[in-house]
C-alpha cells in the first residue's frame, strides 16, 4: 500500500480579489522507503504541496490519503494527530526552541504524543547518538552550529517513530561540507527504512533521491527515478552493514 | 496521555527564559494578592479576637445595664433596675444559674496607713467571682453571710496590691474605702487589660449590700445584672424572653424604647466585625484594582510574547500539539506567573500586615485560610487574564507560524 497518495490535488488561495492556484491538479503516489525529492523553481507550489503532504494543509479540491487515511475533510486536531503519528519535519532554518536543550528539543513531539512512549528520554539519547550529539545534549541551539542544529532537528523528526519524513530545503542554510553531511544522514536514515520526501531546488541536494519530482505552475511536470551512483552504493553500503 | 508535570516542566522553561515577563506579572499579582491576603487576615483576626472576647465574656452570659441606649449615647446616668428586678429575674429564669447584681464607682479613694489610691469600686455578691470565671488566688472569696450579714470584708485586685500593699501580704488587712474601714480577705487572679485605661486589676469587689449602704448611699437600685445561662446555645433566646420580662416589669408601652440595655455574646461579635469592616473594604477596593491592573499587565506582555513566539508556536504545531494543547501551554504559563505571584503576594502580607497593626492596633491573623484566597484570586486573574492571548496563540495557523520562523 502506497504510503502517500493524491489524487488531482488542487490548492487555491483566495488573496483579496485575486484567486490564486497554487495546485492545479496533483496526482502523486510514495511508497514506503522511498527517498524522493520534489524539485521546481519558486512559486512552482512545492511548498505547499509539502505543507500537503505534511498534514499542515488541506487540499481545495482532490482527495490526499496518509498511510490509509483520507485527511483531506480531517478536523485541525485529527490533522495534528496525523503529524505527531506520522510525521517528522525538518525545516530550512532549523526551528529548534531556543529556550530548551538539544535534548529537550528532540523530547518536544512526546509531548503531544496520545500512545504512551516508555524509555522516551533514551530514545532520544539513542538518536542524538544517531546523529552524532550524544555529547550536545545539554547544549542549547544558540551553541550548537548550524550542522548540529539540524542534526537535533533531524534527531527531533525521527522521535516518534514516523512514517514519513519531510525535509523542506534542509541544506538551505548550510555550507557545502555541511550540507553534505546533512544529506549523508537522512540518505543513512532512508537506507535503514525511513521515507524520505526533500523539497529542494538545489540539483545536488536532489542528487540524493531516488526519485524526482519537478513541479512547475502547480503541476507535475517530469517524475523520474534516477538511481545515482552515490545513493546506490550508500543504499548497498547501508544494507551490507 | 503525556503526564501532567511534564507540561508544566515544559512551561516552567519558558517561563523561567522570558525574565522579564515574568518579573512584571508576578510582581503586579504580587501586589493585589498581598492586600487581598491583609484582608483575609484581618478579617480571620477580628472574628478571633471577637470570639476571644466572648470567651472571656462567658459564651453563655449576659450582661443587663438599667441605663437605655439614650441615656448612655448622653451620658446621662440611669439606674432603672431595682434588687426587685434582680430577684424577680433569678425566679423567673430557673435556666439562669447565675444572676449576680452589680454596681460600679470609678472614684474610689482606697488608703492603707499613710498610702493612697484611686480605683474602682465593684459592689455585687458572693458569685461575683463565679460569674466572670475569676478566680480568687489568695484568701477566701466573699459569701453569703457576707453580704446578708452587711460586712465590712473586700476583694482586690491585683494593681491595688502592688499600689497599697508593696511588700505586705494584704490579707487580713484593714483598709479605708472612703472612710469605711474594710478587711480584705482575698486576691482575685491577675486579668491583665482588655486596651489602654482598662485595667482590670484596678479594683476592689465588697458586698453589694455593705457598698450600697455604708458607701453608695443607694436604697435599691443597681448599675447592672449578669446573668449566665445553661444553655449557650440559645442565648438568643434568653435575650429576647428577658427583654420582654423586663418591659412588662417595668410597665413599657410597645412604642417607648427598653430603659435597659443588654449586652450579649452576639453583640461583642457585631461590634468588632463592624470595626473591622472600613478597612476591608478600604483595602478590598485597592487589592481588586491593583489585581485587575495586574491582569490588564499580564494580557499585554503575553499578547506580546505570543507574536514573538509564532515561530516556536508553528514548531510545536508542527510536530502534533493540538490549537488546544498551544492553549494549555500559555494558560499554564500564566497561571505558573501569577501562582508565583500569590505566593510573593502572601509574603508582603505577612510581612506588611505587622505594619498596618502598628498603625491601626488591629488584630490580623494569617492562617491557611488567607493563604488559599490568595492563591485561588492568583490562578483566576492568570487564567482570565491569559485566556485572550492564549487563545490567540491557539488560532495561529501553523503554516504561517513556520513561515515566519524562516
Amino acid at each position: 500500500m502506497s504510503l502517500c497518495v493524491l489524487e488531482d490535488v488542487r490548492k487555491t488561495y483566495i488573496l483579496g480579489d485575486v484567486r490564486v492556484d497554487v495546485l492545479r491538479g496533483v496526482s502523486l503516489q510514495i511508497e514506503p522507503g522511498e527517498f524522493t525529492a520534489i524539485m521546481g523553481p519558486s512559486g512552482s507550489g512545492k511548498t505547499t504541496l509539502m505543507n500537503i503532504l505534511g498534514c499542515l494543509d488541506v487540499p481545495t479540491q482532490g482527495r490526499y490519503i496518509l498511510a490509509g487515511k483520507d485527511v483531506t475533510h480531517m478536523s485541525d486536531d485529527e490533522l495534528s494527530r496525523m503529524r505527531s503519528e506520522h510525521i517528522g519535519f525538518i525545516f530550512q532554518s532549523f526551528h529548534l526552541l531556543p529556550y530548551a536543550t538539544a535534548l529537550e528539543n528532540v523530547l518536544l513531539p512526546t509531548l503531544y504524543l496520545e500512545r504512551r512512549l516508555d524509555g522516551r528520554k533514551k530514545r532520544a539519547m539513542e538518536l542524538l547518538a544517531l546523529v552524532g550529539l550524544e555529547d550536545r545534549a545539554g547544549f542549547k541551539p544558540s551553541q550548537l552550529s548550524g550542522g548540529q542544529q539540524q542534526r537535533v532537528a533531524i534527531a527531533r523528526a525521527l522521535m516518534n517513530a514516523p512514517r514519513l519524513i519531510l525535509a523542506d530545503e534542509p541544506t538551505g542554510a548550510l555550507d557545502s561540507a555541511t550540507a553534505k553531511d546533512i544529506m549523508t544522514l537522512l540518505s543513512d536514515l532512508n537506507a535503514q527504512g525511513t521515507t524520505v520526501v526533500v523539497v529542494t531546488h538545489d540539483p545536488e541536494v536532489a542528487g540524493y533521491a531516488r526519485r524526482i519530482v519537478r513541479v512547475r505552475d502547480g503541476m507535475v511536470v517530469e517524475d523520474r527515478q534516477t538511481v545515482s551512483e552515490t545513493t546506490e552504493r550508500r543504499a548497498h553500503g547501508a544494507v551490507l552493514a | 496521555m503525556v503526564p501532567f508535570w511534564l507540561r508544566c516542566a515544559d512551561a516552567w522553561r519558558a517561563v523561567r527564559t522570558y525574565r522579564l515577563r515574568a518579573v512584571f506579572c508576578s510582581l503586579s499579582v504580587a501586589l493585589g494578592v498581598g492586600a487581598i491576603s491583609i484582608i483575609v487576615a484581618a478579617t480571620e483576626g477580628a472574628y478571633k479576637q471577637a470570639y476571644d472576647m466572648v470567651d472571656r465574656f462567658g459564651p453563655d452570659a449576659m450582661l443587663i445595664f438599667g441605663e437605655s441606649e439614650e441615656a448612655r449615647a448622653t451620658g446621662r446616668r440611669e439606674k432603672n433596675i431595682t434588687l426587685e428586678d434582680v430577684e424577680a429575674l433569678r425566679q423567673a429564669f430557673p435556666t439562669a444559674y447565675l444572676v449576680v447584681p452589680m454596681s460600679s464607682r470609678w472614684d474610689m479613694i482606697v488608703a492603707y496607713r499613710n498610702r493612697k489610691h484611686q480605683t474602682r469600686l465593684t459592689a455585687t455578691t458572693a458569685d461575683y467571682s463565679r460569674s466572670w470565671s475569676w478566680p480568687v488566688t489568695e484568701g477566701r472569696d466573699l459569701t453569703e453571710q457576707d453580704v446578708k450579714g452587711l460586712r465590712n470584708v473586700a476583694l482586690i485586685g491585683r494593681t491595688i496590691v502592688q499600689e497599697l500593699f508593696p511588700d505586705e501580704d494584704p490579707v487580713g488587712k484593714s483598709i479605708f474605702v472612703r472612710n469605711v474601714a474594710v478587711q480584705v480577705v482575698g486576691v482575685l487572679e491577675e486579668r491583665g487589660s482588655t486596651g489602654p485605661g482598662h485595667n482590670l486589676d484596678d479594683r476592689i469587689v465588697m458586698p453589694i449590700t455593705t457598698a450600697m449602704k455604708k458607701i453608695l448611699n443607694e436604697k435599691d437600685r443597681v448599675q447592672a445584672v449578669r446573668m449566665r445561662f445553661v444553655d449557650a446555645t440559645r442565648m438568643e433566646h434568653f435575650e429576647a424572653e428577658v427583654r420582654a420580662f423586663l418591659r412588662k416589669r417595668h410597665g413599657l408601652q410597645e412604642r417607648q424604647p427598653d430603659d435597659f440595655r443588654i449586652v450579649s455574646p452576639r453583640e461583642i461579635v457585631k461590634f468588632l466585625v463592624a470595626l473591622t469592616g472600613s478597612l476591608v473594604v478600604f483595602i478590598g477596593i485597592t487589592g481588586l484594582l491593583s489585581l485587575v491592573v495586574a491582569g490588564f499587565v499580564l494580557a499585554n506582555l503575553f499578547l506580546l510574547s505570543v507574536n514573538e513566539r509564532t515561530p516556536e508556536i508553528g514548531i510545536r504545531r508542527s510536530v502534533g500539539a493540538r490549537r488546544r494543547d498551544i492553549l494549555a501551554q500559555f494558560l499554564l504559563e500564566a497561571v505558573t506567573l501569577t501562582a508565583i505571584g500569590g505566593i510573593l503576594g502572601f509574603g508582603i502580607g505577612v510581612l506588611g500586615g505587622p505594619l498596618l497593626k502598628n498603625v491601626a492596633e488591629f488584630p490580623m491573623h494569617f492562617s491557611w485560610k488567607a493563604f488559599a484566597v490568595g492563591m485561588v484570586t492568583a490562578t483566576l486573574v492568570g487564567v482570565i487574564f491569559g485566556m485572550q492571548p492564549a487563545r490567540k496563540a491557539a488560532a495561529v495557523h501553523p503554516i504561517e507560524a513556520v513561515r515566519k520562523g524562516s
